[in-house]
């Protein structure tokens, strides 16, 4: 017990001062070989596009042509033309345009931004004693953005686009 | 007698104290030799790494355990970090002073406008660069980003990352987190995917790609509005002008003593993911 009273602290702290030398001796074992790296990338997508339809009529024949207005998204069109009962519209263009689903006419090039379509007419016939001033054809006009199948061929996605009159909403509502 | 006996006794007990301080001196001397010894061992390691033998004829050097590794896209390094001579190498595609490599650089070709759902060439590998064997696994972050005013940007969370369909392959070389697997087939959305390179990486080797080609996903078009002004009919999507981005993180570890190198550097169990 004297032994200890007298030797205890100095043991004590000899015994601190082995531990922390010892554990000089650790760090080296716990240092493992590592090393990274890395990178990073990307790109913006670009979907902003509108379409302008200009309709003329000749001889009671609609001239339609749509033109891509946008500085940057090329996309996809289709027309759509809506008569009376009475009142109906023959459709037809040049190889471009093509009758699709729903009776919508797609332009099947794409309408790269900047450019127009080719014409699609859509001859007016109104009935013997039918008021010519008074009848409406109605052209609905829809684009969508450049997407590609499976493939790597460029195509549209029409369900994915929000079309049709009920959708629109006129500027600055 | 008193007086002779308390003088006595003081006799006695002043040579206990010099039998008792010649044993404290004997064990500080005994234990500060140890010390000595212990601090010597432990500088052992560095000077050995240092050791160069000179003679007229013959330089002889030891060569230590140098790691390295890079991140090569499209048969390109884009991002370097090798151990060299006593100190880190670091090169990237990026330019001088970047710290990190620029991926997706030549994705798209003079003029050529990002296009949804098409595919784009993007290999991703990664090759040990060190004059040590590796284990390597790679961390894949993919997320959105808009503009906010001239310089800064924010994060979309609204869009989900798996959007960004960057095409893993050689997934029996490339061992998923378990964890991340798991979290999808949940129907959870992971940002980070972490995917472990199964054996080891020679020295000068490189890995068989982790990923092939990237694409955006068409369905990042599917929210929009079309506004009629006129004769101009505006389809306004509502992730126009948004960026993506793939970020690739690469980590090496020393295969000597694995399982705890790599517990230890990436907290993970190498033989539960069976990667040794």
């Amino acid at each position: 017990m004297k032994f200890m009273e007298k030797y205890g602290k100095l043991i004590a702290m000899s015994a601190a001062a082995l531990c922390m030398t010892a554990a000089l001796t650790i760090e080296s074992s716990l240092a493992y070989f590592t090393t990274y790296v890395s990178a990073g990338g990307g790109g913006v997508v670009n979907l902003g596009s509108s379409t302008v339809i200009d309709e003329e009529v000749e001889e009671m024949t609609k001239l339609i042509t749509i033109t891509n207005p946008s500085d940057r998204s090329d996309c996809f069109v289709r027309v759509k033309v809506f008569s009376g009962t009475e009142v109906t519209a023959a459709v037809s263009g040049d190889g471009n345009w093509r009758r699709g689903e729903n009776d919508y006419w797609y332009y099947t090039p794409v309408l790269p931004a900047g450019a127009s379509t080719t014409v699609l007419n859509a001859k007016i016939n109104v009935p013997e004693g039918f008021d010519k001033d008074n009848f409406n054809v109605v052209v609905v006009q829809e684009c969508t953005p450049v997407v590609y199948d499976e493939n790597g061929n460029e195509t549209a996605d029409w369900n994915t686009v929000i079309g049709g009159e009920d959708d629109w909403k006129e500027a600055g509502e | 007698m008193k007086k002779d006996r308390r003088a006595s006794s003081e006799s006695s007990g002043a040579r206990r104290a010099g039998k008792g301080g010649g044993n404290s001196r004997k064990v500080t001397y005994g234990l500060l030799a140890l010390a000595v010894v212990l601090l010597l061992g432990s500088t052992i390691g560095s000077t050995r790494a240092a050791l160069t033998y000179y003679s007229e004829n013959y330089t002889a050097e030891i060569t230590v355990s140098q790691i390295g590794v890079s991140l090569v896209e499209n048969g390109k390094v884009v991002s370097s970090r090798d151990y060299e001579k006593n100190e880190w190498k670091m090169a990237n595609n990026a330019g001088e002073g970047a710290a990190n490599g620029a991926l997706l650089k030549g994705m798209l070709k003079d003029g050529e406008k990002l296009a949804l759902n098409k595919s784009y060439e993007e290999k991703l590998s990664v090759r040990n660069s060190g004059t040590i064997d590796e284990y390597v696994r790679v961390r894949i972050y993919k997320y959105w980003t808009r503009k906010v005013g001239e310089n800064s940007s924010e994060k979309v969370t609204t869009l989900s990352p798996s959007l960004i369909k960057l095409n893993l392959v050689n997934e029996g070389q490339w061992i998923k987190n378990p964890d991340d697997v798991q979290a999808i087939a949940n129907g959870g959305e992971k940002e980070c995917m972490e995917l472990y390179y199964k054996g080891i990486l020679p020295s000068g080797s490189e890995t068989a790609v982790f990923a092939d080609s990237i694409m955006i996903d068409g369905q990042v078009a599917a929210d929009a509005e079309i506004i009629r002004d006129g004769k101009t009919i505006k389809t306004v999507y509502k992730y126009d002008g948004v960026e993506f981005h793939v970020d690739v993180e690469v980590d090496a570890v020393q295969t000597h003593n694995a399982q705890d190198a790599i517990k230890s550097a990436w907290g993970v169990d190498a033989a539960a993911l069976g990667i040794l």
